[in-house]
Parts: C-alpha cells; structure tokens; sequence
C-alpha cells in the first residue's frame, strides 16, 4: 500500500479518493511560465493531453512525453525531463580529476567508454600530457568495440519497440560477446572506467585476444544475418520509411551530430572534420544516407557496424608496442585553463568543457550530450503522425537518458 | 592551433573583443560582451570567411566573480575548436541575448543553463526548468548553492517571480569558490 | 492431533490447499462409487430418458472445464515456442519442462490484491472480462471435436460461431471505457475498430465456401470434406482460407495486429488497469481465442476430423490379404476382443510381466554394468510405451472418435504453432496501416473470392 504525503482534510478514506479523481491531467497545477507552455497547454476541441511516461517500456529510460492528441494523432508533444537527474556536473566539481571518470560512465551506460574519453582527453590537454600510441590504439579499438555493441543494442531496441521479439535477443548474443571481452580487459562488463589520464589502465591481454579473434571470425556475417531479419521485412520497412523525416539543414540547426546526422544527408563526422587519437592514421569511410527517415538512420547503424569492424581489424593489425600509460605524478596539478574535447559517439557529439583553477577539482565540468539535442526536434518530426509513429522515432533516434539527464 | 583564423578574427571582430584571442591545444577563444553575442555569433555564422554553423556546446560558468555564457562552434574553415565566451554577467541577475533565431536546437541548452544558473536568455520563448522540478527555488551550480533541503534559504535561489525565496541575495564573504587568476 | 496441527501450522498456503482437497476428493470419490453402486442402475434410466437435457448439460460442463486446460496450454506452448525462437530456454523449472508454470500463473493471479480504480465504472469494470470470456467459451458450443463430439449441430452454427465471436468486442469495449483512464480508451476504442473491420473481410471470405457446401452447420461441412485431403476445401477455396487466416489473427489480437496490447505502445491497452483474476480472464479469453480460431480454420479448411488418407480401406486390405496368408484366428481375435471369455483373463494377466521380461532382457544381456532390478525398470517402461501405444491404435482403430479427436487437435495445435510463430518473428503493424489493409485489399479479395465462386458454381451446374 503506498502513502499519500499529501494533507487529507479529514481521516476519512474516502476524502482522499475525492480528491485523487480530478488529479489526472497532465496539466501542470502552477499558470504557464512562458510563451511555448501557455501555448501548448491550451487545448481545442477534440484534442485530449496523454502521459507517456514516466513509467514506459518504451521511452529508452525514465522520461515523460506530455502528447496532445486529436484522437490518434499527435498535435504537438512537450518532453519532461529530469527524472534521472543526479547532479554529475555538480558533483564532478567536488571530485579530484580522477574519480570525475568514474563518474562519467553511467552518463551513457551503453557506450560507457565514449563518456570517459572526452573527459580524459580535457584533463591531457589541460596538464599538457602526451599519450603513447599503444594506448590510443587501445583506446580506438575498445571505443569502437563499445561502438558496435551500442549500435546492436540500438537496433535491438527498435525492433522490440516495434513489437518484434526476437532480433532484441539476437542482437544481445553479438553484445555479450563484446561486453565479455572488454570484462576481461577491464574487469567490468558495462561501466568501464578504463581510461585513465594519460592513457588506459591495463594492457589487452590473452583472455581478450583470444575472444576477440574468435568474435572477429564471424563477427561480418553474424551481423549481417542478425540484421537480414529486419531490414528486409515488409512490416518493418514500411513502419519506418517517411517517419520522422529530417532535412539536412534542419538537423544542422537543431544542433544534430552523429548517426542521425548523416542519415539526413551530412557527411559530419568528428572523426574525420576534427580528428582526434590516432583516426587520421586508420581508413575508414564516413557512411551517410538521404532520406533522412527512421530506415535510413537503422540502415546507417548497420553502415556503422562494418565501417567499425574494419577500424578494429587495422588497429588489430597497426598496434605498435610500448607503454600504455604515461608517466605522471601522483597528485595532478592542471594548469589554470579551459579545454573543451570532444569525441565521435554512438550518438554523436559527446563532449566534455572543462574549467580548471589550478587545483586538483574541475572548478566546471560541462558535458554535452547528443542525444539531449536529439529530443528536442520530436516537435519538429512527430506532429501530424500517430502514436505507434512517435515510438519509432523515439526508437530511431536512440536517446539515452542517463546522459540526456546527467 | 591555427593562426590564420586568429588572425581573421582578430581583423574583424578586434573592436569587440574583450580581451585578445587566446589559442591553446586546439582550441581558439574569444571573449566579447553579452550584447555583441547575437551580432558576433551572426557574422561567424554567415561570413563565408568563417562559416560557424555548428554549434558544439552552450554552456553557462559561474566564476564566483561573475557569470559567462560559453559558446563552442566547428567550421570547416578552421582545424580549431572556437569558443565564444560572454563573459560580465551580473551574478545576481545574468542576462544575455538568446541566439534560438540562429539555432532552434540552442533552446533546450538555455534552458539549461538558465535551470542551472539562472541566466535569462532574452527572445527564448521557452525558458523554464527543464531537469529540476517546476516548484525549485534554487540554481544548483551557482557556486552559493547550498544542499537542497537548504535551497530554498540559500541565496543562490531564484530570480523569478515565481521561484522567489525570501532569503537574502548576497552570500556571506568566503563562502563562494572563486576561479582567480588568468582562467 | 497436536501433530497434525503442528504439520498445519507449518504447511505454506499451496500446501494446505492440498492437504484440505485431496482428502476431500477422495472421501468425494468414494461416497460418488457408493452411490453409483447402489443406486447405478436407477441413476441411468433416469438418464436415458432425458438424453436430451443430459447432452446439453454434459457438453455445458465439459466446455466451460476444458476451456482452461487449454488456455494452460497456450499460454505454455507461446512461451516455450517464442523462447526457443529467441534462442532462450524459456520456462524450465516449475515442472517437468516448465509445463506447470502457466499453472502457477493461474493461481497467482487468484491470490493478487482485488482493487478497482477510483473513479471506474465499477459495475462495467468488474462484467468486462466476464463478458470477453463468455463470448469465447460459447463459440466452442459449435465446434466438431470429433464424430459425435460436438455441443450443438446447429444448422446456422457458423453463424452462431461469429455472433459469438463478434461479442468478444462489447467486453473489449466495457473494459477500456470502465477503466477512467485516456490510455484505455484508446487502446478499447483501437482494439474495438480492428475487430470490427476484419469482421468483415472475415465472414465475407467465408461466403464462397458456403456456396460450395450449401449448409452453414459445421458438423455438415467437416462430413463433406471426408475421403482424403485432396477434398479439404483448401485446395478448392485457396484465396478465402488466407483472408480467412488472416482476418483470424487480426479477430484475436494477434502480432502482426496485436496493437490493443502493444505494450511498448500504449501500455497494456484496455486492460491497463486490470489485475488479478480480472486480467486473468482477459488473458484466458486472448488464449482460448487463438485455440476456437485455429479450430475454426480446422474444421472449415482443413477437413476438420477428418485424417488426410483414409485409414479403413488398409484395414480393409490387412483383413483380407491375411487370411490369403494364411493367419486367421489370431488377427480375428486381436479384432474381436469378446471371443474367449475367462482364458482371455488369465492371459491378460501374464502380459504385463512376460513383456517386462523380454524386454528387459536384451538391456541385461548385452550390458554388463547393469544391474538386474535397472533392467526391470526399464523393461517395464518400455513395456508401457509399448502397450499404451497398441492400446491407443487399437482405440484409433475401433472408435472413430479417438482418431477424429486425434487428428482435430494435432491440425488446430499445428495453427496454434502458426499463430504463435508469427508472434515470435514480426513486427508489428500500425492502426493506419491495419485499418487500410483490411478495408482495402481483404474486403475487395474476399469479394472477388465469393465472386469467382459463384460465377464458377453457376457456370458448372449449368
């Protein structure tokens, strides 16, 4: 049975049940504070407000989407964050430089090792520290590892939002697969914590080469059939083509990076406009696609998944000997400054800006999540269409609230 | 580090810049005054000689002395990271100019900032708190900001009307961390 | 006494549910043989005077109990199918193979906490599942499980069939708009326009068959496609029995159209806010429904009892090439149980202990690391296999009504598999995509189905 905190204005249970009953709209208690929300809280005749969330199976993580409905379909939606909100900037700044990277995995849980890497990138280029090539080709080779086991639970997640069963759990098999050998590495299978300033914590070792090459033996094929089940679907294909449409300069303006960027037609790729690590030293291409639907951008995830495996397979084969970390004090002093580091995540942009005084605490930690900017356009893309249209968009865009809400 | 784009910034933003453009790593740093940023952010967006289309990040600072909005943009003009600083906001009332007319996708991020640190962003229609709750009075990383089941006395709380507290504005001396020096 | 309270206090719910029936059955049972005993012979001519009353009250019971069972069945053979499918085990530990979980399902849901929302419609609220389930358990009043075995041979009883079915809707609708919740309404007022729309294509599709029969009695139509299985009116009406599937599965809320439950879409639909047994009914509806429709594309398409090659003219030939042979008597006996009285006793007796024997012999001789009571063991289980499977083909044999039953249940189990295979692979579709689908491409091909047909009728009789 579960309290009510609330003042009842007698014992009597069934006062409370009175008051319970007129409480079920979405419409905030307090008069709108701005333009949009007046605006959108104002209804016509016929259009009804509807809760998605904040208890979903389908909102990737706990976030509330107010959608106002005329019948089925959707006028207009107004996201409400903040339900995983836990602080991470603030606490960052009473953290000394090296735990600020444990906090950073669970930002994006699935591709945990992208949150550490803009974080570890800010503090080298504050204490001016220079990484030793082995460890940034370990760095590229677990990142993209990470990368192609956060597409596959992406693409998981969308057919399971769409109400197929199966590929969800095929998809896991290929992921376990990886989360095992980067356990083996560095001891966990999710939240990493493996990057270290100034390079990794720990050599590959045999357990992880072995399953590696294992994994890489089949790894093309397995992709491929594991994906086949969908992509040539008729219920699928016909579910996601023209959804949630988004021109080139649209996505530009709203700020968009990553796979849902180039899946509208721009060819912007961290990695190649402003390379980082040792990516100008690997051959990869940049797969983009036209569309700019919720197809598109599942087919560009897949268009990810290989360009990963030949980058893994060069780093596999270009990997020089030496240190994997470089040598450092105990206590780290950065100098006063400021550095901003981003890199090229299984979303997009993810960024760290980082503001040192001088002391071992980041006097601020900013991070900057894509998919935060991701959700923003469900305004822009969704109304006009119904509700089963909203799922595959939100399912397309692969949001991940741990680090939209940080 | 790329010293043609300092260059150009230089030549052509030289009267509002603030202090002089800073390079370090990869990244180039202007300063400028908060009302200049819808102008500056303009030119960098359309000039062909710089082409800032992509805005990276919006971030809001809060130094202990003052506020700053912090802006960072990628061409393919420059090898760079260029970062905008607004720096002089008032602490007990920041206020800048909202650039939602350039990118739509900046609203969210004032947002943001404005739930963070209480910045106003003039011209963004939609400026309310997006991860705290509606009913918080407080601007969690204000460097005054006390635990929360002390939010509502500590004298980081709001600057709206609605999120008014009634406790007093300035903290006590030494209690805020202060960034010093050259950052 | 103290012990057997002190055994009582310590004994887990479940546990005392059985120390009280199993005690309670059994002095049942035996006051039910005294009865029968004493009285038996009274007993019956009261019966054979009221066939009648008798039959209906009989079939009344058996389907209501026998609804259960298979929606126990369903509800384990869907989470078996779909784990394997999904490369999982799925249920393992409850029973032998998981088979008891949907029982334990069953009884959960008994012991859930009652509760209606506030604000419901309480009345409706609580007659909404009931209503679902009875229009699924009266379908099954029509339907020929075998030669004799049926509820009623109404010669309307496909009509009967989707009147029934068709009420199924008034409980869907009951349920969403009883449950004060936005996310009901729309998932009752969703799942209501998708049942009403493949109504349509579905009876429609059924039509041209009934030219072809000229009856609308099922007992009729399953009659008419006995002989082999080239007389199934599949292969005579290919086009109606894949509208006819197909609406089936949108009629019962199937993935590819199960949207009234897209629980990634709008939670659970109509039946968000029902719990317990009330949800359970909703359930045990959903899954007797997937059961009454494969059964009904059975017993229309797919010769309904009827074996796909006909079993007695091999008999036939086996009774007469035999005596050519030269073996009369013993095969005359093995078919004519009553011929030798007591002896037949006596041998009956030693069966069982003789099979054992040989059969565990050669386990014994050619294993020496067996022991002798193994052997036995085995002896006997194999014995069993053995004597139940010539026990149960001399039934299929002699009664037609274990071999109509038998062949009806394999077919609707294989749809069954069907239905749930599409579950485990696709996806699925959206109410617009659903809703055009059926008015525009099934509608139209079930005219032209029932078109074609009449066309063709008419241009043979002529």
């Amino acid at each position: 049975m579960t309290t009510d905190h609330r003042q009842a204005s007698s014992d009597d249970p069934r006062v409370l049940l009175d008051e319970q009953v007129g409480v079920f709209e979405p419409v905030p208690p307090y008069p709108p504070r701005t333009e949009r929300e007046a605006e959108f809280y104002s209804l016509e005749d016929g259009e009804l407000l509807i809760n998605i969330g904040p208890h979903h199976p389908a909102t990737h993580g706990v976030m509330r989407v107010v959608m106002k409905l005329n019948g089925e379909t959707i006028v207009d939606l107004d996201p409400v964050l903040g339900y995983l909100h836990r602080g991470v900037e603030k606490l960052c700044e009473n953290a000394d430089l090296h735990q600020t990277i444990a906090y950073m995995d669970p930002l994006e849980y699935v591709s945990s090792l992208f949150c550490e890497w803009p974080a570890v990138m800010a503090y080298e280029k504050l204490l001016d520290v220079e990484v030793p090539r082995r460890a940034e080709y370990i760095r590229v080779l677990t990142g993209e590892l990470n990368r192609i086991s956060s597409h596959l639970l992406a693409m998981g997640f969308h057919a399971l939002d769409l109400g197929g069963l199966t590929p969800i759990l095929y998809s896991f098999i290929e992921r376990d697969e990886i989360v095992e050998m980067l356990a083996a590495i560095t001891g966990q299978r999710m939240l990493f914590n493996y990057f270290r300033i100034g390079g990794v914590n720990g050599d590959l070792n045999h357990e992880f080469m072995s399953r590696l090459g294992d994994w890489m033996s089949r790894a093309t094929e397995q992709v491929e059939a594991n994906v086949g089940l969908l992509s040539e679907n008729e219920i699928f294909v016909r579910r996601n083509r023209g959804i949630g449409v988004m021109d080139a300069e649209t996505a530009i303006k709203m700020c968009w990076t990553g796979p849902n960027l180039r899946a509208s037609g721009v060819p912007f790729d961290i990695r190649r406009a402003h390379p980082y690590s040792v990516y100008p030293e690997i051959d990869f291409d940049i797969p983009t696609r036209q569309e700019g639907d919720s197809l598109a951008r599942y087919l560009l995830r897949i268009d990810e998944v290989k360009q990963s495996l030949r980058i893994i397979d060069q780093c596999l084969h270009q990997m020089p000997d030496g240190p994997v970390m470089a040598k450092l004090p105990r206590l780290l002093r950065p100098r006063p400054g400021r550095a901003f580091a981003a890199v090229e995540g299984p979303r997009g942009e993810y960024a760290i800006y980082a503001v040192s005084d001088g002391t071992d605490q980041p006097f601020r930690f900013r991070i900057h999540d894509p998919s935060f900017l991701h959700l923003q356009s469900f305004g822009r893309l969704v109304p006009g269409k119904l509700i089963a249209d909203w799922m595959t968009v939100n399912a397309s865009l692969d949001p991940i609230m741990g680090g939209i809400d940080k | 580090m790329d010293r043609a784009i300092r260059h150009r910034l230089e030549e052509r933003f030289g009267d509002v810049l603030a202090e002089p453009v800073r390079q370090r790593h990869d990244e180039t740093e202007i300063r400028i005054e908060p009302r200049d940023v819808p102008d500056v952010l303009r030119a960098l967006y359309d000039e062909p000689a710089f082409g800032f289309q992509l805005l990276a990040d919006l971030a809001g600072v809060d130094t202990g002395d003052s506020m700053e909005v912090v802006y960072h943009l990628w061409s393919a003009t420059s090898t760079d990271w260029l970062r905008v600083i607004a720096v002089g906001l008032d602490r007990d009332a920041p206020r800048t100019p909202s650039i939602v007319s350039l990118w739509p996708g900046a609203e969210w991020l004032e947002r943001e900032a404005y739930d963070m640190f209480g910045i106003i962003f003039e011209g963004n229609r939609d400026l309310r708190r997006i991860f705290m709750p509606p009913d918080y009075t407080s601007f969690p990383l204000r460097k005054d900001f006390y635990l929360p089941d002390d939010a509502a006395r500590s004298p980081g709380a709001g600057v709206r009307a609605m999120e008014a507290s009634h406790a007093p504005r300035n903290a006590p001396a030494g209690t805020v961390r202060r960034v010093g020096g050259r950052v | 006494m103290t012990a057997l309270a002190r055994t009582w206090g310590r004994l887990t719910l479940p546990g005392k549910v059985v120390f009280t029936l199993v005690p309670l059955l059994a002095v049942l049972t035996a006051g039910l043989i005294a009865v029968i005993a004493l009285f038996g012979g009274a007993v019956v001519d009261v019966l054979n005077a009221n066939l009648g009353i008798v039959r209906f009250v009989a079939a009344a019971t058996i389907i209501l109990v026998i609804t259960i069972p298979i929606a126990f069945l369903n509800i384990y053979l869907e989470m078996k199918i779909i784990a394997l499918m999904n490369l999982r085990v799925g249920p393992d530990r409850v029973g032998p193979w998981g088979t008891a979980l949907s029982v334990v399902h069953g009884l959960k849901v008994l012991m859930k906490e009652d509760f209606t929302p506030s604000g419901a419609d309480s009345v409706v609220f609580t007659w909404a599942p009931v209503v679902t389930y009875a229009a699924a358990v009266l379908t099954m009043l029509v339907l020929p499980f075998a030669p004799g075995l049926y509820g009623q041979d109404f010669n309307i009883g496909l009509l009967f069939f989707f009147a029934m079915g068709g009420l199924g809707v008034v409980g869907l609708l009951m349920g969403g708009w009883a449950s004060f919740n936005k996310y009901s309404l729309l998932g009752g007022l969703r799942s209501a326009a998708q049942i009403i729309s493949y109504e349509i294509p579905l009876t429609l599709s059924v039509v041209g068959l009934l030219i072809l029969a000229g009856t609308m009695s099922l007992n009729t139509i399953v009659e008419q496609q006995s002989g082999w299985f080239a007389d199934w009116y599949v292969f005579r009406q290919p086009l109606g029995f894949l509208i006819f599937f197909i609406a089936a599965t949108a009629e019962g809320n199937r993935t590819p159209f199960d949207l009234t439950e897209a629980d990634s879409e709008i939670v659970a639909g109509f039946a968000t806010e029902y719990s317990g047994m009330r949800f359970g009914f909703f359930f045990f509806a959903e899954y007797v429904n997937v059961f009454i429709l494969s059964a009904l594309t059975v017993v229309l398409f797919l010769g309904g009892w009827n074996a796909p090659l006909e079993i007695d003219p091999l008999l036939e030939w086996i009774g007469g090439v035999l005596p050519g042979l030269g073996i009369t008597t013993p095969v005359t006996i093995a078919l004519d149980p009553g011929g030798l009285g007591l002896p037949l006793l006596f041998l009956l007796a030693l069966v069982p202990p003789i099979g054992t024997l040989l059969l565990a012999a050669p386990f014994y001789l050619l294993r020496s690391s067996m022991r002798w009571w193994v052997a036995l063991i085995i002896g006997f289980l194999l014995f069993n296999v053995v004597a139940g499977g010539l026990l149960m083909a001399w039934a299929y044999v002699s009664f037609e009504w274990v071999a109509g039953l038998l062949w009806f249940l394999g077919k609707t189990f294989a749809f069954v598999f069907v239905f749930v295979w599409m579950r485990g692979t696709l996806p699925r579709v959206r109410i617009d995509q659903l809703m055009g689908f059926a008015w525009k491409w099934l509608l139209p091909a079930a005219l032209l189905n029932l078109f074609v047909t009449a066309f063709a009728v008419v241009l043979v009789g002529s």
